[in-house]
């Protein structure tokens, strides 16, 4: 019993990071409506900035150059330096709500989702680009104090880190509580104009609150570091336990929330515990503590119910606009011919870059199918074409299924998963669903992907696809990706590609773009909302998981890196701004994915592979700012400017100027007048 | 109110051109309030009401035309504006539904301005509610709180969109003389929006009738108590043109 007592006090400083994260988002939340997701990220920096001021006195700047404030002998002192990283983190913060969240305020939802994850791909790579972060460590703040609590020992650093969470929670509850701008803050996010008319102004009340959470998660981070570790990747994604803890607290509570948080590090500590009991079951040895947030999740919004208070505002403005895919042979033709034609003239890396941004687009096509038109975010497509990946493993090289029936079961699976995450959606929408979503990745990329009793480390072979003795290898010899493959992949990409054009024209489309625009308007005229959304994931999750399949067709070999949570955000990220709501929307977005033919460029001509995460995170905040519906809207407002001023040119005779309105035509009987 | 109407407007709205995505709701509108002065905006669904007192504080942009209040042109900075002494009550009342009473009226309180206490002496019902979450509140107390908020930001322009919305006649009737003793008392401009003419035109003193976003009709609120079959033909649009040359204009 003392021993998981002694794990539950180790996991005080784990659980002080949720804990606080929860809370700032929860801030966050109250004062602007968005949910965060680079809370992470911001913090991230402060942590490096610290450890480099402590290593050398370097202060990294986020561009440009870096100051010096000292060298490896005397570097800069304890204090001063934590002030200098809180401090950084809420100027990052102050900056990201000038430059990205000020503008998109009256944006859609998603395109706030669209900028926070991009955001967050954006802090976490410039750390990697800015900082050297295989030699910067963290150093102790904390003191090593220990005493004995009963037959206990206890860090005085863990019961300090616990502290501050529960202090920072307090205060953030004071403040929106007891504080006149606090309050001020609270009205202004259930009514801007309201808050307008009686004196305030929301950007500066959101700003305070932007510096003051991210100052807030900066200090806990760099607190906690040297007992956590400093690395690049775990701070950013840290975001997705607090939100699972954030919303438990229903984003609201304060109290909840940080109570949250200190539990599931705790539970997460334990968890690590019992890996060393002999009872322990060897496939929950690995990932289980990743699962929990999920789970956590999916209790607190789904089992407890209860509606998150949405954030109202002065303009609501609805999704992107849809444009009905026409099926017209020839510009189909044309697309299709001239993806055969660049597959034929390139090989090796640029073939291989084409293929990959092909199968890009039929994961776009799933986003662009669930999010576009049936308007559910999902960050958990790349799970789903994860799932297909490694059953084509298994299919192919253990049950010894046939080339295309393997496919098929792969990408079933895969849609019977999307049908389980999706289940979540018939009580929730919009940041929320991204949130669920986004854990049931981490929860699937750490129990299945990563976990050895699934996924054999000695890695997971996909044998060669054959039909009707036909050899379709991806390789032969020393050419690294065959015309045969390709060809195959072009093929069942166009044909699927077609299929779901066909299903969106349709009546399936219509019932989906229904449920989008207001599900009870929807249920009124007799669809079945609940049906329309599981069928949206399990055709979302099939059309992955073929992309999936292929992905494995075309490596040979899959690891858990192949269907990374990050590739899957930053994918749906570059479809919202590539379009979500069209077709060729999907198509840029494989254009510019991970690995795909701008990747292949960014590295092979101009050289510059390790910016390609800063320039697409970069790209993508710049597009989701300038175009919040996305470039196909921006695209297809300017066609029709451009229509409207060829129509005027060519029947400026025909029409004459009417300044007023028919009469009488409008004119609606007041039964009051 | 002759007395006050011989001093400057306390808000001028000239020739403004308002709508929305470019499409005009409101075209050509002029009209001015002075302190003390009630003014009647009537009209039919979809005239353009909202739209022009939205754009009187400057929460839409005008596309052609000036608006000034307090010697001052009115720009975007509402939250300024607001601060200068030009209160709106929208039709969504204004108030935050989930915040408690007292809390609404203290972000209304301003320095050196009336106390919060004060509110009480209009509306004393408004003291057994204070910890009440406002959005527990009947329609008649929220519209009590919100003419209660706009009190303690002592306006001197008050802009007030559809009072009666949800509301029983008998409230109104009670709402709407309270408003009048107001306005007289402490010298307020306002601009009455309101779907019961009849109560409207009753403590108003000017009056303007709006149809498709165009004057219909213009003139003391006299002259349209007496004379409703102007007033009913202005609200279907049939004054539009044939009454256009006669329209009085102040």
């Amino acid at each position: 019993m003392s021993v998981f007592i002694q794990f539950v006090f180790l996991g005080l400083t784990l659980g002080a990071v949720y804990s606080v994260f929860a809370t700032s988002l929860v801030g966050v939340y109250a004062a602007t409506g968005i949910v965060n997701f680079a809370q992470g990220s911001v913090a991230l920096w402060a942590a490096y900035t610290v450890a480099a001021l402590r290593t050398d006195g370097t202060l990294v700047l986020p561009f440009g150059g870096s100051l010096r404030f000292g060298d490896v002998t005397s570097p800069m002192p304890m204090v001063l330096a934590v002030v200098v990283g809180v401090l950084s983190a809420g100027l990052l913060a102050l900056l990201a709500h000038l430059l990205v969240f000020r503008p998109l305020r009256s944006a859609p939802p998603l395109a706030n989702v669209a900028a926070s994850v991009g955001l967050m791909l954006f802090l976490q790579a410039l750390v990697v680009l800015r900082f050297d972060t295989d030699a910067l460590f963290a150093q102790p703040v904390l003191p090593f104090k220990t005493f004995t609590l009963g037959n206990v020992v206890v860090n005085a650093s863990d019961l300090i880190m616990g502290g501050t969470a529960v202090l920072v929670a307090l205060l953030l509850w004071a403040y929106f509580r007891l504080t006149t701008t606090g309050v001020a803050t609270r009205a202004a996010s259930e009514d801007e104009l309201a808050a307008r008319l009686v004196g305030f102004s929301p950007d500066r009340l959101a700003a305070v609150v932007w510096v003051v959470t991210a100052m807030a998660s900066g200090l806990i981070v760099v607190l906690g570091a040297y007992t956590i570790g400093l690395d690049p990747t775990s701070y950013t994604y840290y975001v997705v336990p607090a939100l699972a803890v954030a919303l438990v607290g229903r984003l609201t509570s304060f109290g909840v929330a940080c109570a949250a948080g200190l539990l599931m590090g705790a539970f997460q500590a334990v968890l690590l515990w019992a890996n060393t009991l002999e009872w322990w079951p060897s496939w929950a040895q690995a990932g289980l503590g990743d699962a929990i947030p999920f789970v956590v999740v999916v209790i607190a919004l789904f089992v407890l119910g209860g509606k998150i208070p949405a954030r109202g505002a002065l303009t609501q403005v609805a999704m992107p606009e849809v444009r009905i895919p026409r099926l017209r042979p020839l510009p189909v033709a044309g697309v299709v011919g001239l993806a055969a034609l660049a597959i034929a003239l390139t090989s090796d890396s640029w073939r291989f870059g084409i293929v990959t941004s092909l199968i890009l687009s039929l994961i776009a096509l799933s986003l662009v199918l669930l999010t576009g038109y049936l308007g559910q975010i999902s960050l958990a497509s790349m799970a789903f074409a994860g799932t297909a990946g490694f059953t084509l493993s298994k299919a192919t090289t253990e049950w010894h299924v046939p080339f295309p029936i393997s496919i098929v079961l792969s990408a079933g699976l895969a849609t019977l998963l999307g049908v389980g995450v999706g289940i979540p959606a018939l009580r929730i929408r919009g940041a929320q669903l991204a949130v669920v979503t986004l854990a049931a990745a981490f929860a699937i990329q750490s129990f299945v992907f990563n976990n050895p009793s699934f996924t054999p480390y000695s890695g997971n072979l996909i044998g060669t696809p054959n039909l009707f003795g036909l050899d379709l290898s991806v390789r032969r010899g020393t050419d690294l990706i065959t015309l045969r493959f390709s060809m195959l992949v072009l093929v069942v990409v166009t044909t699927t590609t077609l299929v779901v054009m066909r299903w969106m024209a349709g009546s399936t489309g219509r019932s989906f773009l229904a449920v989008r625009s207001n599900e009870r308007a929807a249920a009124s005229v007799g669809i079945n909302v609940a049906a329309t959304k599981l069928l949206g994931f399990a055709l979302s999750a099939f059309l992955s998981g073929v992309a999936g399949c292929l992905i494995g067709y075309s490596r040979g070999q899959l690891s858990a890196a192949s269907f990374s949570v990050v590739a899957g955000l930053s994918l749906l990220a570059i479809a919202y701004c590539g379009g979500i709501t069209s077709v060729g929307g999907a198509l840029v977005a494989g254009f510019i994915g991970p690995l795909g033919v701008f990747y292949v460029f960014l590295n092979q001509t101009l050289d510059l592979g390790q910016y390609y995460q800063v320039i697409s995170a970069g790209g993508l905040l710049l597009m989701a700012v300038t175009n919040p519906v996305g470039a196909a809207g921006a695209n297809a407002e300017m066609l029709r400017r451009l229509r409207r001023r060829r129509s005027e040119h060519s029947s400026t005779s025909a029409r004459t100027p009417t300044v007023a309105p028919a009469k009488g035509l409008t004119s609606k009987v007041e039964t009051h007048v | 109110m002759n007395a006050a109407a011989t001093a400057a407007p306390a808000l001028s709205v000239k020739g403004i051109t308002v709508g929305y995505q470019g499409v005009p709701a409101v075209r050509d509108l002029s009209f001015e309030v002075h302190p003390g002065e009630i003014l009647a905006l009537l009209g039919p669904n979809g005239a353009g009401k909202t739209t022009t007192l939205l754009a009187s504080v400057g929460a839409l942009p005008v596309m052609s035309g000036q608006i000034s209040a307090l010697g001052a042109p009115i720009d975007r900075r509402i939250e300024r504006t607001s601060r200068r002494g030009l209160a709106l009550v929208p039709d969504s009342r204004g108030v935050f539904r989930q915040l408690r009473v007292q809390e609404n009226l203290a972000l209304s309180k301003r320095r050196g301005g009336p106390p919060v206490e004060s509110v009480f002496d209009h509306f004393p019902k408004l003291k057994t509610l204070l910890r009440q979450t406002c959005g527990n509140l009947s329609g008649g107390e929220q519209q009590m709180l919100a003419l209660g908020k706009v009190m303690l930001q002592e306006p001197k322009v008050l802009l007030i969109d559809e009072l009666s919305m949800g509301l029983s006649p008998i409230a109104v009737q009670d709402i709407l003389p309270r408003l009048r003793a107001i306005a007289t008392e402490q010298a307020i401009a306002v601009v009455l929006v309101e779907q019961h003419i009849d109560l409207a035109l009753a403590i108003a003193d000017t009056s303007l009738v709006l149809h498709h976003g165009r004057v219909a009709l213009a003139g003391p609120a006299e002259r349209l108590r007496r004379d409703r079959q102007l007033v009913e033909a202005a609200y279907f649009g049939t004054t539009e043109s044939n009454h256009q040359p006669q329209m009085e204009r102040r």
